[in-house]
């Protein structure tokens, strides 16, 4: 072991070391395992055994082959996301998935905790841009999948299995990124309404509109209030707001601005503002952050159908959550507010809502919340169709259930 | 193997007797796919017409220990619906219904024979379209395009299948029914729908696919970019790439299929050119004139002779049909022929180009190619006489000889076609030991007796079965 390890950690400096590592725990003393990148999110799922060693991809961060003209970068795991996108951005590149807390939060991470932001509505998340991956898994097999190149269908794709396992099936060492040109600009559209009704009709009218949204999003006032004020940027938020992104070139993005005001008239916006460039980029830095902010008790996801996303909105105002949602692709995020303080009643602000969202074929998933509070909830919501077909798929690759064990199913290896 | 009558009455008592094959004539047919060197006819074909059918077909192979796979169009360029070790065959092409469309939720549901082509002709005018367009598209299945996760031109700026498709719901190798992912998007756990895009036909039998419908663009340009020599056209497909431009379609064809196109479709194509690129640009009418024109750029710089437009949406659709049917016209050219299916980083395409045209000199074969350029997804197409056994010997060693060279390059030797049984040797020379297990291990989740599919994908030591394969009629005859 290397210096920055102790009882609890440990940090291996090469992917050998890891395998090693992990082949000997497989055998011998088989603690459980949890790894761990910019501990940006390890809050998120179940609890894991206290007594986990942490497995830290810090030392993998090199860049191991960046063919710029070929638009894929191969790096290892560990690197942080704002170093990554700096990388690229030298070669007018970019990975278009928005990543909270970039300065901490590492490539390896965000696979593993399928992470996006409001930019998924135009660019799709992490799943649409791993074309290769390489891991360890629990016992010490350090196996890879896809390659180096943009198209690609030998052997399974386990680099989707990879993308939102949280940890639990491989350590993940390496990974191939299909990249994106950077743009020229980028802005948003701040409209606010009078009635989420409106909002709604936006939404559907969106659907023929002569433009091409990258990003939805629909903000509850307090949510609107606090993406305001952190971007500083003085907006209106006394009644529900939607913003519409758009990017490209100069031109692409003016033309799409007054396009988009045009078609909206006829519902009568209470105001709109546009935000271009330095205003745009902290607004657009606000909206990613959102998940993340919050000393609230409690921060839920629903997948939802867009269509139900604004009667989710408004069930959910209503019960004093803070609500964001991508409502483009039906992903919506909840604060709860300080008045749910106890575990009782988020549990019945949770368990109405998720009502709600299973009524039309969603999901709710709880983010964050107290560890202590996890043991009583049903963080995954109510159990699905395909777990058991998921359980096998994990026996199979950590038989012994060392890796992150019960951090998808509660009380399973 | 030959089942007994007792089965064939069960499984008439299933689907039917209009949905049983069981004449010796009758199979001939399905005895292999798109890819024609290896033949095995399944000892028995069902039409199932409902989920129910697959499940109760499913169950009674396991019952019987009988093996089974599915089958779509059998348009698979790889032998994936070859039925190693014989077995019964679930063709899934009488189960095509649309079963809904939800434009405010941007998601259709299908059955998994329907003909790709049919659901966009579906969503005509409602200004949306199904984005995978295979130049197979016609005839098809997305039951199939989901099993071999197919590309096609327009998925090099839209993406291949996988990332069209929201989920699955899949009769799994016991005959239990699951659904993976689903209308909404985002489910807990792990992404199934994802890993069972590309399988071909390993983890179960499609019967439901829910798959993402995609704006129509508002404007396209379409160019024909044309170029003294195949040299220049691939340097100037690495010049726009590596400029950062994604174009929405990028396809190369070189001499030898330009004349065999203008035989059969009469365009008005340069017969002398070395090579010439079908570029479309899409997106808003303010920024396709603005793309398109750096691409012009790029294209000179790179050495073209001249850049045409396509004037008229009648001259667009000319220009698309004549690359769908590429493969149509090259009988022209020659009785038998053999597609492959490699890839190569982009930048990496001069340097292959120049390999395919040493290794046909070098194998005294002819090759002409026609492909899907901006993704670096090669399609050299060798041909020959099949009459003349000594020439199949030199194609197949060509064919291998170019696909070795894209891994030599840092690529892959399919980018759509799928392993199916053709590629089944390479996997251990892209894999190691160690990938290949854990791959095996994942697959034993979904099919933990191998009935379903059984030797495809994946080298399996001591494998059985492929005794019955006769290696007799090597025409390949496959296409992009
Ligand atoms: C002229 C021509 C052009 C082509 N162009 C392209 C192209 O541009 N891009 C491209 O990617 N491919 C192309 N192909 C290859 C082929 O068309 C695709 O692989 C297509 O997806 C196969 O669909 P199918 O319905 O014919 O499937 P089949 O050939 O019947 O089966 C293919 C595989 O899918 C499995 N399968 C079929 N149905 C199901 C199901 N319901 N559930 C689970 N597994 C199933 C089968 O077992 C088999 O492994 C082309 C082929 C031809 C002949």
């Amino acid at each position: 072991m290397t210096a920055t390890d102790s009882q609890d950690e440990f940090t291996p400096a090469t992917v050998a070391e890891l395998s090693r590592f992990m082949r000997e725990n497989s055998t011998d003393g088989r603690r459980s395992i949890v790894p761990v990148g910019g501990r940006t999110a390890l809050n998120y799922g179940h609890s894991t055994p206290e007594d986990s060693l942490r497995v830290s991809t810090a030392q993998l961060q090199r860049v191991i082959d960046y063919p710029a003209r070929d638009m894929t970068i191969t790096v290892e795991a560990g690197i942080r996301m704002d170093e990554l996108a700096k990388t690229l951005k030298a070669e007018n590149q970019r990975l278009p998935v928005d990543v909270a807390q970039s300065q901490r939060a590492t490539l390896g991470g965000v696979i593993a905790t399928n992470t996006s932001g409001p930019r998924r509505f135009g660019h799709g998340t992490m799943r649409d841009y791993v074309i290769g991956i390489s891991g360890v898994d629990a016992s010490g097999r350090h196996f890879k999948a896809g390659g180096r190149v943009v198209k690609n269908v030998a052997g399974y794709d386990l680099c989707k299995l990879m993308v939102g396992s949280l940890g639990t099936l491989a350590i993940i060492t390496q990974v191939t990124l299909k990249l994106r040109p950077t743009v020229a600009s980028s802005a948003l559209v701040w409209m606010i309404f009078p009635k989420y009704a409106s909002i709604d009709e936006v939404l559907e009218s969106l659907l023929a509109s002569q433009t091409r949204p990258i990003s939805v999003e629909v903000l509850d006032p307090k949510a609107a209030d606090h993406v305001s004020s952190d971007a500083r940027c003085q907006l209106p938020n006394q009644s529900p707001v939607l913003i519409i992104g758009f990017e490209g070139s100069d031109s692409e993005t003016q033309w799409q601005i007054e396009t988009l005001e045009q078609e909206c008239a006829e519902f009568k916006p209470a105001a709109t503002h546009v935000l271009n460039r330095k205003d745009a980029d902290s607004v657009w830095k606000s909206l990613t952050e959102y998940a993340t902010w919050s000393d609230d008790p409690l921060t839920f996801q629903a997948n939802l159908r867009p269509s139900k996303a604004i009667e989710f909105i408004e069930r959910a105002t209503k019960l004093g959550v803070a609500v964001q949602a991508h409502a483009g692709n039906g992903t919506v995020v909840g604060h709860l507010s300080d008045e749910a303080s106890t575990l009782e009643s988020c549990q019945s602000i949770l368990d109405e809502l998720r009502q709600i969202a299973r009524a039309s074929q969603g999901n709710l998933v709880v983010l964050r919340c107290d560890d202590d509070w996890k043991a009583a909830l049903p963080v995954f919501g109510e159990p699905e169709d395909a777990w058991p077909l998921m359980q096998r798929v994990k026996a199979e690759l950590d038989p012994n259930g060392i890796l992150s064990p019960g951090k998808i199913w509660k009380g399973h290896q | 193997m030959s089942l007994s009558r007792d089965l064939i009455q069960r499984f008439q008592q299933i689907v039917g007797d209009e949905g049983v094959l069981y004449n010796p004539e009758e199979l001939l047919v399905y005895e292999c796919d798109g890819y024609v060197v290896e033949k095995k006819v399944p000892d028995v074909v069902l039409f199932p017409t409902c989920q129910q059918h697959v499940v109760d077909i499913v169950k009674t192979c396991n019952e019987f220990d009988v093996p089974f796979l599915p089958r779509g169009a059998g348009t698979s360029l790889a032998g994936g619906t070859l039925p190693v070790g014989g077995g019964v065959m679930i063709t899934l092409t009488r189960m095509k219904q649309i079963l809904e469309v939800n434009m405010r939720d941007r998601y259709a549901v299908v059955e998994p024979g329907l003909v790709n082509v049919h659901l966009t002709q579906h969503l005509a005018g409602s200004g949306y379209h199904y984005a995978p367009d295979p130049s197979s598209q016609g005839a098809c299945t997305i039951g199939g395009n989901v099993a071999t996760n197919s590309g096609g031109p327009h998925t090099l700026k839209y993406g291949v299948t996988v990332n069209h498709v929201l989920g699955v719901e899949a009769v799994l190798p016991d005959g239990s029914v699951v659904q993976l992912g689903g209308p909404v998007e985002g489910s807990p756990g792990y992404d199934l729908t994802g890993l069972f895009v590309g399988s071909e036909g390993t983890f179960g039998i499609a019967t439901r696919v829910y798959v993402r419908i995609t704006r129509d663009p508002v404007a396209y340009r379409t160019m024909l970019g044309v170029f003294e020599t195949v040299h220049d056209a691939t340097q100037a497909i690495s010049n726009i790439v590596g400029a950062g431009i994604v174009p929405a379609a990028l396809e190369m064809m070189d001499q030898g299929i330009v004349e065999a196109l203008e035989a059969a479709f009469h365009f008005g194509f340069p017969l002398d050119a070395g090579a010439v690129l079908l570029i479309e640009v899409d997106g808003l009418e303010v920024a396709v004139n603005e793309e398109a024109q750096r691409i012009v750029n790029l294209c000179e710089q790179s050495g073209a002779r001249e850049v045409r437009k396509a004037n008229t949406a009648e001259e667009r659709q000319l220009l698309w049909k004549c690359r769908k049917q590429a493969f149509g016209a090259i009988g022209r050219l020659s009785p038998s022929y053999c597609t492959q299916d490699g890839v190569v980083p982009r930048t990496k395409l001069p340097e292959i180009l120049e390999f395919i045209s040493e290794s046909g000199k070098r194998h005294d074969i002819r090759i002409v190619n026609v492909f899907h350029a901006g993704d670096g997804n090669i399609h050299p197409i060798l041909l020959f006489d099949e009459r003349d056994k000594e020439q199949i010997e030199r194609v197949l060693k060509s064919s291998d000889e170019i696909l070795a060279k894209c891994l030599e390059l840092g690529g892959s030797v399919t980018g759509e076609h799928g392993i199916g049984v053709e590629k089944i040797d390479f996997m251990s020379k892209l894999f190691e030991p160690d990938d290949l297990a854990v791959m095996a291990d994942v697959r034993k989740a979904f099919n933990p007796m191998g009935r379903c599919s059984p030797q495809k994908m994946l080298p399996t030591a001591g494998a059985c079965g492929m005794e019955h394969i006769e290696k007799d009629h090597p025409g390949r005859r496959a296409a992009m």
